[in-house]
């Protein structure tokens, strides 16, 4: 019951591609503009939550190993509060900006669980090297959403915030577990 | 300056997206006899595929009998290392035999596994492998955490969905939308800790190998496996449902909601160690389903009056408990009669009840049972007429000790789900599959 971990990992690439892409739509053409459609402001909290509950499905598939379920788990629950807390601010349930420290929060648990779930060093292998750069990443971009609860009227916080999705994209397109580091320029695989 | 860093950022990112050789964490691909199998005739090796190349120790592979005796020889890689064949010698028809792995991937993950295989029988369950021990404390922990979480996303849904239809105050609205959600989410975690907590005590690993024990055999050929798949999916989805229920005020996803999670709760049940008993039927296993149901109802129920109701919603106290109560009837009667039914299936002998473990167990339940609806007679005939009669009689503290003692109930449901009847009822050895 294992799938195959490209299809796993491109598939979480995709999503995380189309997150960064429309959080990078609405800080190039203005948050004005970007909800001109009421529905677009529901887009990205949607699809985190949505994504959330999907990953579950991958969760279920993980159970090659206690650290993989428990990290796949961790994921998809992390995703899934984010996303609904951040749906909640949309509709207006939510008022304060301190709520994207929910976001913070998130990112700091999904970037642990990638370091954790992790036991090589950087240069063991290509996935350990891009699970060391993920998590650390992750941990580091916490910095956004924990910037926009302090500063919210700073566009280097969302700017950077949705940058970590596209470079989060690229480098799950990337991860493959014991081919080395750099593909095919690497010298094997 | 800029043109250099963006083309070396091109060519790193075009570098990493280049097709290596791409490869899964080490895991068990398939194994001869396959996993949890039942042969004809008895083997002479076992073999094991792997998804990556392995390093092994000669001990790699151990093939154990009922007695603990190791049937197998020595281990050895073969194909690229990406398979392990150990020979094994000694073993006889009728009998089941476990085999216990251990290696190391390139990746430096030492996963281990556990599967039990029979000749000329069928496998026992992976729960039943030899060297298992039996549930623990942390299971029964496990099994109370997972009951009162479920209490909690049916009990304040139903009370809001049947008793207290229409508007209700916004902070008692949201209270109702933010238990059952969470509740939701506890199951995820409680489940996933339950399953692993039940696989490591057949996989028998210190916890830093027990991080990488493969669960396969748990999920995939055990009752409570199967059902821990369909909690994590189901619960996720309900999750899901009551977070978009409250966030775009789409109140009717909350009745989807409930039937999924009431329907879910068969999981619970059928995953449970008395639904893999020879004398289970599909009558005990309704009447499992409507116990638990009935009873996740009664506490979420109390819950949802003493701690949601009553302090954020004064004008609405009345009327949530005088609903309550009449529910309450017809929720008890289900409760007692599913109960005593269940009882009688398990405990055939009166004597059972002080002369094994699992009837004395029974009877401090019942005790405490007792306890709780004697509370309850008390609200239905004494408060009761005085809520009819418009008075605003001082309830809480009753409601809230009621509500702890039907919390104990259901540790108490905990321990007996995990515990044995009398041995008159079981069978020791080898059970039909999907099992425990």
């Amino acid at each position: 019951m294992i799938p195959r971990p490209e299809t796993a990992h491109w598939l979480a690439a995709a999503v995380a591609l189309l997150l960064g892409l429309i959080l990078l739509s609405e800080i190039v053409v203005g948050t004005r503009v970007f909800r001109r459609r009421a529905w677009r402001a529901y887009l990205f909290p949607s699809l985190a939550l949505g994504s959330g509950a999907f990953l579950l499905l991958i969760t279920i598939f993980s159970t090659f190993s206690t650290m993989h379920l428990v990290a796949h788990a961790l994921w998809a629950e992390a995703a899934m509060i984010a996303g609904g807390v951040q749906l909640a601010v949309v509709r207006g349930k939510l008022s304060s900006a301190h709520w994207s420290l929910v976001t913070a929060g998130a990112l700091l648990v999904c970037g642990a669980a990638f370091l954790v779930h992790e036991p090589n060093p950087w240069l063991f292998s290509r996935s350990a090297f891009l699970h060391h750069v993920i998590g650390w990443m992750l941990v580091a971009a916490a910095a956004f959403p924990l910037g926009q609860a302090l500063r919210p009227r700073w566009v280097l916080w969302p700017a950077g915030f949705a940058l970590t999705w596209i470079v989060l994209a690229l480098l799950l397109f990337a991860d493959r577990d014991t081919a080395p580091i750099f593909g095919r320029f690497g010298g094997a695989g | 300056m800029t043109r250099r860093l963006v083309v070396v950022g091109v060519l790193l990112g075009v570098a990493l997206v280049a097709p290596g050789r791409a490869a899964a964490h080490v895991s068990l691909l398939s194994a001869t006899p396959e996993v949890q199998s039942s042969l004809d005739a008895a083997p002479t090796q076992i073999l094991l595929r792997f998804t990556e190349p392995v390093a092994i120790s000669p001990s790699a592979i151990r093939v154990l009998a009922a007695d603990g005796t190791v049937l197998s020889g020595v281990a050895r890689a073969a194909l690229g290392d990406l398979v392990v064949i150990a020979p094994v010698s000694g073993l006889v028809q009728g009998s089941a035999y476990t085999v216990r792995w251990r290696v190391s991937g390139q990746d430096g993950h030492s996963p281990s596994g556990v599967f039990n295989f029979g000749v000329g029988v069928p496998a026992p369950p992976p729960t039943e492998a030899v060297g298992a021990k039996p549930t623990t404390w942390k299971d029964d922990l496990a099994r109370w955490l997972l009951f009162a979480s479920l209490a909690l996303v049916i009990g304040p849904l139903v009370i809001r969905l049947i008793v207290l239809r229409g508007a209700v105050p916004q902070p008692l609205e949201r209270r109702f939308h933010l238990v059952p959600t969470f509740a939701a989410f506890a199951i995820l975690n409680v489940g996933i800790a339950a399953f692993v907590l039940r696989a490591s005590n057949a996989l028998q690993l210190p916890l830093p190998d027990l991080l990488y024990g493969d669960l396969q055999p748990f999920a995939e050929k055990t009752r409570f496996g199967i059902a821990f798949l369909a909690l994590t999916l189901g619960f996720g989805v309900v999750a899901t449902l009551l977070v978009f229920a409250w966030v775009a005020d789409l109140h009717r996803l909350r009745l989807p909601a409930l039937a999924l999670s009431v329907v879910l709760a068969s999981g619970i049940s059928l995953s449970s160690h008395q639904a893999t008993l020879p004398n289970s039927s599909k009558a005990s296993e309704l009447a499992d389903w409507l116990h638990l149901v009935s009873a996740a109802v009664w506490v979420g129920g109390l819950v949802a009056l003493a701690f949601l109701v009553w302090p954020s919603a004064p004008a609405l106290r009345a009327r949530a408990f005088l609903g309550f109560a009449r529910l309450a009837v017809g929720l008890v009667g289900v409760m007692v009669l599913a109960g005593a039914y269940l009882a009688l299936v398990r405990l055939p002998a009166l004597s059972d009840l002080w002369e094994s473990e699992y009837g004395r167990l029974l009877l401090v339940k019942l005790a405490i049972v007792a306890l709780a609806l004697t509370w309850g007679a008390l609200h239905h005939f004494v408060v009761r007429p005085r809520l009819e009669a418009g008075e605003q009689p001082r309830v809480r503290p009753s409601l809230v000790g009621e509500t702890f003692v039907a919390i104990a109930v259901l540790l108490l449901a905990a321990v007996l789900t995990n515990a044995s009847p009398p041995e008159t009822t079981t069978t020791t050895t080898t059970s039909a599959q999907p099992s425990r």
